[in-house]
């Protein structure tokens, strides 16, 4: 069961990222992207990694997909790129660098676990005995790593603060730029 | 079937069903409407006029929405972790997520301040 | 399950965060423009007090199992960051008061990345290294794109911002390496790995993490970025990036190499020796060649930073803690040096209104205070005697003769051939300002100079003095910050 759900969602996967790439609109790309990040979050939760997988789909199928979907319509859909490469090299070089990847990936799927690292199904990276995955994560937040977790919401505060700065059109006058109608596309 | 799957079974049919729902959906549409194709449908509707051609380019201003919505998102992550151990993480832990959710907040007061909710 | 928080520990970096959030709440609830700036100081200020109350202390504290220690090194820097932050609102004040920008936004993302810093001289754990790292850059983008309407500036913040997130990535990729290798994120259970038998996927992981630093300490061949966006972020922002922000990036470096990675010195220390001689020489080389002054300043602080891993490179033969030292007092003395290089920029511009080298000539002539201090910050960066810039550079060759292996010797070479091709750029400008002719247009009779300006380069220059002729004060806080508490 878990074979063959790993070969479905794999395909998905894989084909959803192929999907991003040869989209020629950009917004099926992003969507392609939907079905890559959501078929990942199906192989963490085959790897028992509940919350991972959780945060797959909200943080990265949710949100970061919308913030894709907002640049490209803040650029304009059918502004096509060209695709003729300014760097005549880069195709080839990209195509041998994919297969030295490939074959290192391959590689080291034959060693089994590449870093040693045991799966959190089994006896798990702290140690198992502390009941599910998302209470570990829980434990060592809330406690080894709260400081660290108390600064993140500093960094999202900072990262509104910088996109108004920068989205905003004048410092002083926070009412004159309201008019500003979203422009039509050129 | 272990009870892995089981706890997900659940998961599969609710997927099943809103695929199943969605396809009926249209389907019905398409077997009950009548089909008379006119190059006018195709058109864009804006408000009477004729569209100017093309996706329009949207205003900078909707990517603030979107980053206040990924900051709120990112704390539903930090939060799921918290309510599941809501009780053994005790008073310690609620004091843990008051701050970071009070510092959170700031970030919409201050979005909130500087008149970028409002659509005047 | 409740962990017990020293708070004693923590209080610089909880008055510093507070100092952001009042700061933050006086921009949006106050009309008064000046007030978001007068709270940034006095909060910067105020972490310092804890600092010394933990110096006065001198226990080491270890928190959160080991993922946060506050002992000597960290009070050292974090004393040093605040300072340096300090310095940079004093620079601040005028340019962003007279500017058409954001004023409380500013300190509030100033001050942020000063809490990356001071968090991350007492971080001792990936995790915290990683978060402290991403606080430190992620408001300096902001920052680098101040003036919105520069394209220069867009230029900067752009560039600046996508090499950062690479970089980020990079180094977080070797980070998972690390942390699925060893078992553990906390560098003492890493150096425990290391001590054994290491897979050859463990150079790889050390590789990637190292690449990622060398991007945020702009070490060639990964400073590309650098000279573009010191040119177009504005200059108190420049200033802070090539002095606070650079240190938090050898300050993270070096505690993960001496922490972490040291017992396993085949997979660090080739890395960090090329990337020691490729910054010298290429920042230094590149220098030769600038006709802006802030470009100069960037190739050459890029060469700085190939001296202050100098002593990193070595550090696997040296016995003790002389070339950790070594890394922390150059630290300390390129802060002062090059704070006061850009102050002195900052004020020469405002008379100049120009970052020409050649708009330069003759301002000793004109504006001999300036020039005066413009030239001790000069020689102080070519390692001239009696200023701080000799000591820098006599504890970095110190090092590399304690090291005494060829390629220590080599790089010591290296180190000393750059010296020389530094000394003549930096002597360059310095010719500009007083042999050369007044260039025409530039003002006689100006106003005044914005006091914090002055106290600034004043208080750099009495640094830099101080230091050049009684060292023993840095050498003195170099041998604390390694001694155990």
């Amino acid at each position: 069961m878990t074979v063959v759900l790993f070969f479905i969602f794999g395909a998905l996967t894989i084909g959803g990222a192929l999907g991003v790439v040869l989209a020629r609109n950009p917004v099926h790309s992003a969507l392609f992207l939907v079905l890559t990040l959501v078929s990942v979050a199906v192989l963490f939760l085959l790897q028992d990694a509940q919350l991972v997988a959780a945060v797959q789909i909200i943080v990265y199928a949710g949100a970061i997909v919308v913030l894709f979907l907002f640049v490209i319509m803040l650029l304009g859909v059918d502004q096509t790129e060209p695709f003729a490469e300014p760097l005549r090299f880069q195709r080839p070089v990209a195509l041998a660098l994919g297969a030295i990847l490939l074959a290192e990936v391959l590689l080291l799927a034959g060693h089994r676990w590449a870093t040693g690292a045991k799966t959190a199904r089994g006896v798990g990276i702290t140690g198992g005995a502390f009941g599910s995955n998302i209470q570990r994560v829980a434990r060592v937040l809330f406690t080894t790593f709260l400081w660290p977790f108390e600064i993140t919401a500093v960094l999202l505060v900072i990262a509104v603060i910088g996109a108004v700065v920068l989205a905003r059109r004048s410092a002083q006058t926070p009412d004159s730029e309201s008019e500003s109608a979203p422009r039509s596309g050129s | 079937m272990t009870e892995f799957y089981r706890q997900y079974l659940s998961v599969a049919v609710l997927i099943g069903a809103a695929a199943l729902m969605f396809g009926a959906m249209l389907g019905a549409g398409r077997l009950l409407r009548p089909n008379r194709p006119q190059p006018e449908k195709f058109i864009t509707y804006e408000a009477g006029s004729d569209p100017v051609g093309g996706w329009g380019q949207s205003n900078v201003r909707y990517y603030v929405y979107a980053l206040l919505f990924v900051m709120f998102d990112v704390e539903a992550v930090f939060i799921f972790p918290w309510a599941v151990n809501l009780k053994s993480l005790g008073v310690y832990g609620l004091i843990e997520m008051a701050v970071f959710i009070i510092v959170l907040t700031l970030g919409l007061v201050y979005a909130w301040r500087k008149g970028v909710l409002r659509w005047a | 399950m409740n962990p017990h928080v020293d708070f004693h520990a923590f209080a610089p970096e909880i008055v510093l965060t507070v100092t952001i959030v009042a700061v933050l709440i006086a921009d949006l609830f106050t009309d008064d423009s000046k007030l978001p700036a007068r709270i940034a100081a006095l909060g910067v200020l105020g972490s310092l007090v804890p600092v010394l109350t933990l110096a006065v202390d001198g226990q080491t504290r270890s928190l959160f199992g080991g993922a946060f220690v506050v002992d000597p090194f960290s009070l050292v820097l974090t004393g040093f960051f605040l300072v340096a932050g300090y310095v940079t609102l004093l620079l601040s004040f005028d340019y962003i008061g007279e500017g058409d920008y954001y004023q409380g936004e500013f300190y509030v993302l100033l001050l942020t990345s000063l809490l990356g810093m001071i968090v991350i001289s007492s971080a001792r754990d990936l995790i915290s290294i990683f978060v402290a790292l991403e606080t430190i850059t992620i408001p300096t983008f902001v920052l680098a794109g101040w003036r919105k309407h520069d394209t220069k500036s867009n230029e900067a913040s752009l560039k600046y911002f996508l090499i950062g997130v690479l970089s980020s990535a990079v180094m977080l990729y070797g980070m998972s390496l690390v942390f699925g290798l060893a078992n553990s994120t906390v560098l003492v259970d890493i150096h425990k790995y290391a001590s054994g038998h290491t897979p050859a996927l463990f150079a790889v992981a050390v590789f990637l993490t190292l690449v990622g630093f060398a991007f945020k300490v702009s070490a060639v061949p990964f400073h590309f970025w650098a000279p573009d966006t010191y040119e177009g972020a504005p200059t108190p922002v420049t200033a802070f990036l090539s002095v606070a922000s650079k240190a938090g990036g050898f300050v993270a470096l070096l505690t993960i190499v001496r922490l972490g990675f040291f017992p396993s010195g085949n997979s660090w220390q080739p890395i960090l020796w090329v990337l020691a001689a490729a910054s010298m020489t290429l920042g230094n080389l590149a220098a030769l060649r600038q006709t802006n002054i802030v470009r100069m300043l960037a190739y050459s602080s890029i060469a700085q930073g190939g001296f202050i891993l100098v002593p990193l490179a070595v550090a696997g033969d040296v016995r003790g803690n002389a070339a950790w030292q070594a890394v922390v007092i150059y630290i300390l003395i390129y802060g002062a040096m090059n704070l006061g290089a850009f102050a002195a920029v900052i004020a020469a511009a405002r008379r100049t209104r120009s970052a020409e080298i050649s708009r330069l000539a003759g301002f000793g002539r004109t504006n001999p205070a300036i020039a005066v201090m413009f030239s001790v910050f000069l020689f102080s960066l070519a390692g001239i005697p009696p200023l701080a810039g000799w000591f820098a550079k006599f504890v970095m060759f110190r090092a590399v003769f304690d090291a005494n292996t060829t390629v220590a010797v080599v790089l010591g070479v290296i180190a000393a051939v750059n010296s020389v091709i530094a000394f003549f750029y930096y002597s360059g400008v310095v010719r500009r300002l007083w042999f050369d002719e007044p260039a025409a247009g530039v003002e006689l009779s100006s106003p005044r100079l914005p006091v914090g300006l002055s106290a600034a380069m004043g208080l750099m220059t009495a640094v830099i003095l101080v230091v050049g002729v009684y060292p023993q004060f840095f050498a003195r806080l170099g041998e604390i910050a390694f001694q155990r508490g």
